[in-house]
């Protein structure tokens, strides 16, 4: 190829790489903005934690891993800290990492994710902002039909059509037994003695318009509660006035305020408790009071929901739901899998359980089928599903979060299927959440670290001094040793370091690579690499002369027999950055990344830029001088000397 | 064999040093220094980092509000502060960073929860007067650490196989297994110096190291692609033993070595100078460490150790030692008659020229060896 033409491809990449820069992979921003790698936080401080999830001893599978990640994300959320990237390193690892701040609850996220199967016991309105601003017109308390909670991720099949049962409005997932296993509805009606207080319910007529009904307190008294919530109890009681928590223990359903807007304003203060604060309310008060919002309760701590035996509030959609005791759990799930109905041709997800849990399901599933409109758990389910729902729903909590909520259609003793507005993707992932509730994945807190921002601004300091010593030494190095052709090294290396900056920025968007101080470790090296790669070919070159060609002769002969040394031994150092980036991970990765990326730049302005140049320089008189060239001794002996040898060998 | 000349021949590639000849001394030298390195693990053991360890460490600036804290100071708040939250656990001495407005303190803990952390660390930065948030924190349990390890050990075996499938199927499989005995050999020297000096383990060391077996091998490929080129129909012709065609390369690439290392050394110093002397520990220090010290010994087991079991091993091939014998043969035969000679080749060598041939070049001057040979057994090898 002709030199020219060489350098032209390698300016079209220049030009490609720095578009891609400025205009590629969400650029925006000012001119600098834009050229801003992404640094590692112990290169500008902050926080990280790492956790090792594992499944029954054995690294998790890939679905599980990504659930998992999105547990760690919600509880991430929760922390209120939504900047906090989190991803999944290798097969089991998943790193949290907020960069440019100190946030060291994220290193306490460890504990296992529960999943639980939950009788939906009441429904309210999230209603905080509207109880704390009465002026503002107050939504319908009450989850109306129209603006009926939707299963997430149904938004891509609205055609449920007449097979997804009227009954259960739409988009409501409903749960049915497969054809295999009639219900086998058993006589005795059986209220569970945690909900048998509350069956004065109100007609289900009125649960359009009127908010829940909720059993009363006495019947959810919680368990003996422990000295510390007691206390905490106390403190909060002190922080929201005796008024209001006298006023907040009396009530038994949530507060109205479609009647009275103003209804709210007496619990004001409840609105200012932190997430452990509200942990500690009992279940009744975190439902009924109006002011405590779903963001709060999304802020208690892990695992706040996870007891077996005590009633629970969540969020669904934007509703507050009151959940009976867990009656089945997600150890009870044999399987879960998401399969195409041959009868329906809809979406569904089957779910299998062990032998215990079959009984424990078909036991709640019953509660919920022959549950009759006195009971609470049927009002909720009509105003979740608009008052359409005719049995109750079982709501399947994942850690804190409702996954699903599904009517129960059946008795169920067999193999049972849930139905709704499933597409393939929300299936498969209902799916897999089941899966990951049956064998839970456990965490394991890694490495987990603070870095302050001054320390970061020293580290980063230090590893661009380091960088420009070393480049500084190669260059005086090369100068020293090759004269002008030094200048030849020291354009590379500039080159280089112009697209591996390119590189970064453009990859920092794209993929997400971060620059860490290990990775700045790498360039170092790779700086190292990069100049060895000119010496072999220099030696080449030194050896071609000697034999005694001339400079014009030897560069395109030295060039051909470089090149092989050149590739081979990097494709060692390539290989070895490939493996370091597939076993390891955190910096270690930085590190290989770092490597390998350059190395592979580097071949790119060897063949591209350095071997053209040389061609060119090799016509120019300087070249022939062996002041200027650096190849000063071989030159003048062999000008002194017979040629050794003529005869042509094979590179 | 004065300096400069020796310089000088090193920079033109003729130093003509007796390497491979001298292989039972490099075996030696390397078997010593592997029981050394060996015992030394044995004995001595590693100093693991927290890394490895598990524990927990707090990184505390010395310089707050414009006061500055005492190596002493910083010790007992954090000893205070960690007896409030876990009484008993251990406290190890403050280790200086770096200085002047700069510095701060590392000390580590026992393994502590990070709930217990946090406390411990928000006690901390009420006690010397400071936010929690410039106080630096890290904890690591040690069963993390056991991963790590498991991940670098499988990095290594994925890694050495690699390599060696691609050098047999680049060079041959003596080439390779010479290159995998080299990398054994940084390995176990790189090991031991850890060991013996005591340096901190770090998973950056072990990584550190694993880029530098990389390195290494892209010494013994240099070495190895001259050897290559130097033994193509070394067979064909009878002027030199395959021991001294390797011997040639080694000659050859010398300088191409210590050039290469001398390069690769010089970032990796300035990584090492800036880590040691302006952070005092850290990633930086621990890389350049691993690397410094591990690219020197790949300098010389590619050099010394690489080519001499490489030509030993050749050695041993059928095809190899007949070609040797018939060599050596036909040597004896013409030092008892050289006045003869076989081949006019030779005209241009002056008596300056003690030098062996250029790669590949087809005129018979045998590699280091010779050199003896010509001034003692061969005086008419040197013709006016």
């Amino acid at each position: 190829m002709h030199p020219g033409r060489q350098l032209g491809v390698l300016g079209l990449v220049f030009l490609v790489l720095y578009l891609a820069v400025f205009f590629a992979a969400d650029a925006k921003g000012s001119w600098k903005d834009r050229l801003e790698p992404k640094l590692g936080l112990d290169l500008i401080g902050g926080t990280q934690a790492t956790y090792v999830a594992s499944q029954l001893g054995q690294p998790p599978t890939t679905e599980a891993m990504k659930t998992a990640q999105e547990i760690i994300e919600s509880r991430v959320n929760a922390l209120g800290v939504s900047e906090a990237e989190v991803v999944i390193q290798g097969r089991d690892t998943i790193v949290v990492s907020l960069a440019g701040k100190a946030e060291d609850q994220l290193k306490d996220l460890s504990n296992a994710a529960n999943m639980r199967f939950r009788l939906l016991t009441g429904v309210t309105g999230d209603v905080a902002e509207s109880a704390l601003n009465p002026t503002t017109p107050a939504p319908s308390p009450s989850v109306s039909g129209s603006a009926a909670p939707k299963p997430s991720g149904s938004a891509a099949a609205p055609a449920t059509s007449g097979s997804a049962a009227p009954k259960a409005s739409g988009t409501a997932p409903k749960a049915s037994s497969a054809p295999s296993a009639g219900g086998q509805g058993g006589g005795q009606v059986a209220p569970s003695p945690s909900v048998s207080g509350s069956a004065a319910a109100p007609a289900a007529s009125a649960s359009a318009a009127a908010p829940a009904p909720a059993p009363s307190a006495s019947a959810a008294a919680p368990a003996p509660v422990t000295q510390d919530v007691k206390e905490l109890r106390a403190a909060i009681e002190k922080k929201v006035g005796a008024a209001a928590w006298t006023a907040a223990e009396k009530l038994t359903a949530p507060v109205e305020l479609g009647t009275d807007p103003k209804a709210g304003l007496p619990f004001k203060a409840f609105a200012s408790l932190t997430g452990v604060e509200v942990n500690a309310l009992g279940p009744q008060m975190q439902f009924n009071v109006p002011t405590i919002s779903c963001a709060q309760l999304d802020q208690r701590p892990n695992g706040a929901i996870d007891a077996v035996d005590a009633e629970v509030v969540a969020c669904y959609n934007g509703a507050k739901v009151k959940l009976d005791k867990a009656e089945v759990v997600g150890d009870d799930i044999a399987e879960a899998s998401h399969q195409l109905d041959q009868t329906t041709n809809q979406w569904v997800v089957a779910l299998d359980f062990k032998s215990e849990g079959q009984k424990k399901w078909a036991a709640l599933t019953r509660k919920a089928y022959e549950a009759t409109q006195t009971d609470a758990c049927f009002v909720a389910a009509g105003m979740l599903y608009g008052g359409t729902a005719e049995h109750c729903s079982v709501a399947v909590v994942l850690d804190k979060t409702i996954i699903s909520a599904p009517t129960i259609q059946a008795v169920l003793t067999g193999q049972s299927q849930i139905t709704g507005d499933f597409n393939a993707a929300s299936a498969k992932e209902l799916a897999d959440q089941l899966n990951f509730g049956a064998i839970p994945v456990t965490f394991t807190a890694g490495p987990a670290q603070t870095v302050s921002a001054t320390v970061g601004g020293q580290q980063l300091e230090a590893g661009l001094l380091a960088a420009a010593i070393g480049l500084g030494l190669v260059a005086i190095y090369s100068f020293f040793y090759y004269r002008m052709l030094g200048l030849v090294i020291f354009l590379s290396l500039g080159l280089s370091a112009l697209l591996t900056f390119g590189a970064l920025v453009f990859l920092g968007r794209s993929i997400g690579f971060t620059l860490t101080l290990a990775g700045i470790v790498g360039f170092i090296v790779s700086l190292g690499v990069a100049a060895d790669s000119f010496i072999i070919y220099f030696e080449r070159l030194k050896d071609e002369i000697h034999e005694g060609r001339s400079p014009r002769a030897a560069v395109p002969r030295a060039w051909q027999r470089a090149r092989r040394t050149i590739i081979s031994a990097n494709a060692i150092t390539i290989m070895c950055a490939v493996v370091l980036y597939i076993v390891s991970i955190g910096q270690v990765q930085g590190l290989a990344f770092a490597l390998g990326l350059s190395t592979v730049l580097d071949l790119l302005v060897v063949f591209l830029f350095r071997h053209p140049i040389m061609t060119l320089l090799a016509s120019t008189k300087a070249f022939l001088s062996p002041t200027v060239s650096g190849l000063g001794r071989v030159l003048r002996r062999s000008q002194t000397e017979e040629p050794v040898s003529s005869r042509v060998k094979e590179a | 064999m004065a300096g400069p000349g020796l310089a000088t021949r090193l920079y033109q590639g003729e130093a003509n040093l007796n390497v491979v000849g001298r292989r039972k001394m490099w075996f030696s030298i390397a078997a010593t220094l592997v029981i050394v390195a060996i015992g030394a693990i044995l004995i001595r053991g590693f100093n693991l980092g927290i890394e490895f360890a598990g524990g927990s460490e707090f990184n505390v600036p010395g310089q707050v509000a414009g006061k500055t804290l005492t190596q002493e100071e910083v010790s007992g708040a954090v000893a205070t502060a960690v007896e409030s939250v876990e009484p008993g656990a251990e406290v190890k001495p403050a280790q200086q960073v770096g200085d002047g407005a700069e510095v701060n303190f590392k000390i580590r803990t026992a393994e502590l929860t990070p709930d217990q952390m946090q406390r411990a660390k928000v006690a901390l930065a009420g006690e010397l007067g400071m936010e929690a948030g410039q106080i630096s924190d890290q904890q690591v349990s040690s069963a993390w650490g056991g991963t790590v390890i498991n991940k670098a050990i499988l990095g290594l075996v994925i890694f050495l196989a690699l390599v060696t499938a691609y050098l047999v199927v680049r060079f041959e499989w003596r080439m390779a297994a010479a290159a995998f005995a080299s990398l054994l050999l940084d390995l176990t020297f790189t090991a031991g110096i850890y060991a013996l000096v005591g340096f901190e383990l770090t998973p950056y060391t072990v990584i550190g190291f694993l880029t530098i077996l990389g390195y290494s091998l892209y010494d013994v490929v240099v070495v190895f692609d001259k050897v290559q080129e130097n033994t193509r129909g070394v067979t064909a012709g009878s002027s030199r033993t395959y021991a001294e065609a390797t011997n040639l390369a080694i000659n050859q690439t010398l300088m191409r070595s210590l050039n290469t290392s001398l390069v690769a050394m010089l970032p990796v110093g300035g990584v090492l100078f800036i880590g040691a002397g302006l952070l005092g520990a850290g990633t930086l220090k621990d890389l350049g460490l691993v690397l410094f010290v591990g690219m020197g010994i790949g300098v010389y087991s590619s050099i010394f150790f690489a080519a001499p079991v490489l030509s030993w091993l050749k050695d041993r091939e059928p095809k190899i030692k007949a070609h040797n014998a018939r060599v050596l043969a036909r040597r004896a035969q013409r030092s008892e008659d050289v006045a003869k000679g076989e081949r006019g080749g030779r005209s241009n060598m002056t008596a300056s020229d003690e030098v062996p041939a250029y790669a590949g070049s087809t005129t018979p001057r045998p590699g280091a060896r010779p050199v003896q040979k010509r001034n003692v057994n061969r005086p008419g090898g040197k013709r006016p």
